[in-house]
């Protein structure tokens, strides 16, 4: 399955390519020394690094004060790195009150870029839920308030606007995950006002490539990627693999830095947000945020790289 | 709710095996010495199963009955739900089956006649020693730390393989078997997607 878009795909790429210049560059330019990639949310242009921080699993470590703490080093290098946006749900356990715990402690509420989910099948209780997730991670307000799995997506997207409008939030998405339910995303991109929407996808699961990709640049809509790992398997199955010396013209210097520069390097992707427990992970992870992106011709060569050796 | 068809079970096992592990040893920490007594139950449970006393059936389904309500609120509701947000459903479930036990070994009072099947009493006397001796063992023989070991009457698991052996050794309705052998087979996925 290799990366196909059509002629006026092509011209809108190029206008994306060009808003975030300095950023993706066809045939390797340098970005900024150590300047962050960053790429633009559509809907406002604000930019934001393409490496965020996943929660889930991870950051559900309970009451666990070692396991508080580990979240809070490892929010602590992301920090460090320049990073911004972290991604939860109500669903992740106790994920939100651990965030909370390391924003605390780091002093770092107003600096988050914070995206979280409402995800419950009475749409009657998405404020108090939502409210609930609020005080969790200890901030003012949510950037960015997502709809979990499309749960009770129409109540819950009406819910959201008016937020929006009240500017309680500043950006309104949905999300899905596994590749699961596809076809009703796409509708729902096509009808609704979204600022970001998300999925999964990956060097090796790249239906999204089809449909949700350019119809998200069509659309103008900011795109989150979860799983940029397969959830951890992508790397057990490459580590042992080695990585091509030409990894390193692109500035990878390991195998989850490949994985997320294909991610992010695709014109419609604003950002991937793997998680992790460990700190040399992050710093791993945030080091995709740094020197180059693969253009067009890279990107299918990590393809049919990683395809051949897997 | 047709959204939740699309969920896979280990969709929701949103935890890892530490943070999973990390529960009983601070659970253990906090429950201290209630150990004590649940290793009173055990011994009470095997001096049951081989003295036979008058009072042997309803003894035993009144430890039973209050193990499982126990392990409900004290391990899956305040503890496990921190980090799993289908536990409550599962403390319910643990309810449930307090209640059947209650109906069935201390108001019907069916926990009276021991299997007479060689089969049956070998089977059930080996998951009754795998859950009451063996299990507390697990975590230090498989390395993790010896202070999120497992116990009867305290935790899910040797909870729920010592009241299945019970059943076994009673001969016990099948209805009082599916709520043990659902938890069974959660348990089992919870440590696959682990």
């Amino acid at each position: 399955m290799k990366n196909q878009y059509n002629s006026s795909r092509r011209r809108f790429l190029k206008g994306m390519a060009l808003a975030a210049s300095g950023v993706i560059v066809p045939g390797f330019a340098p970005a900024r020394a150590k300047a962050l990639i960053t790429k633009p949310i559509p809907s406002s242009k604000e930019h934001i690094p393409v490496i965020g921080l996943g929660s889930s699993r991870t950051f559900n470590v309970g009451n666990d004060p070692l396991g508080l703490d580990n979240v809070a080093e490892v929010m602590h290098h992301f920090f460090n790195a320049g990073g911004k946006m972290i991604d939860s749900s109500p669903m992740y356990g106790s994920s939100q009150p651990a965030i909370g715990y390391g924003l605390k402690k780091l002093g770092k509420m107003n600096d988050v870029f914070s995206a979280d989910k409402v995800w419950t099948w009475n749409s009657g209780l998405g404020s108090e839920q939502m409210e609930q997730s609020r005080q969790f991670w200890k901030v003012d307000s949510f950037d960015l308030m997502q709809v979990h799995n499309l749960v009770e997506w129409e109540d819950h997207l009406k819910t959201l606007y008016r937020m929006k409008q009240q500017g309680k939030i500043r950006y309104v998405g949905i999300t899905t995950s596994h590749g699961r339910r596809h076809d009703e995303l796409e509708d729902i991109m096509k009808s609704q006002p979204l600022d970001f929407v998300q999925f999964s996808y990956n060097v090796l699961d790249r239906v999204v490539e089809q449909r949700l990709l350019p119809l998200a640049m069509q659309r103008g809509i900011a795109v989150i990627i979860n799983r940029p790992f397969q959830r951890g398997d992508l790397i057990e199955e490459l580590e042992d693999k080695p990585l091509p010396k030409w990894a390193a013209t692109i500035g990878c210097d390991n195998w989850p830095q490949f994985l997320l520069k294909f991610v992010v390097s695709h014109p419609a992707v604003t950002c991937a947000i793997p998680a992790t427990t460990q700190v040399e992970h992050v710093k791993e992870n945030m080091a995709a945020c740094l020197g180059l992106l693969p253009d067009k011709t890279m990107r299918i060569r990590m393809i049919d790289y990683v395809e051949n050796i897997i | 709710m047709g959204e939740l068809a699309s969920y896979r079970l280990s969709d929701f096992i949103l935890f890892s095996q530490a943070a999973y592990y990390r529960q009983f040893e601070f659970y253990n920490q906090a429950i201290w010495p209630l150990h004590i007594v649940a290793i009173i139950f055990a011994l009470i449970i095997f001096y049951t199963l081989w003295k036979k006393p008058f009072w042997a059936g309803r003894g035993v389904a009144l430890l039973l009955v209050v193990s499982w309500i126990w392990v409900a609120w004290a391990f899956l509701y305040q503890r496990f739900y921190q980090i799993h947000v289908v536990a409550d459903w599962y403390a319910l479930g643990f309810i449930l089956q307090a209640g059947l036990i209650v109906w069935y070994g201390l108001i019907k009072k069916r926990f009276t006649q021991l299997s007479e099947s060689r089969l049956g009493v070998k089977i059930g006397t080996g998951i009754l020693f795998v859950a009451l001796v063996f299990y507390p063992f697990i975590a230090f023989i498989v390395g993790r730390s010896w202070t999120q070991f497992e116990l009867f009457a305290l935790s899910p698991d040797p909870t729920v393989l010592a009241t299945l052996a019970i059943l076994l050794l009673y001969k016990a309705s099948v209805a009082l078997y599916v709520i043990p052998v659902i938890w069974i087979l959660l348990s089992a996925i919870t440590q696959y997607a682990m």
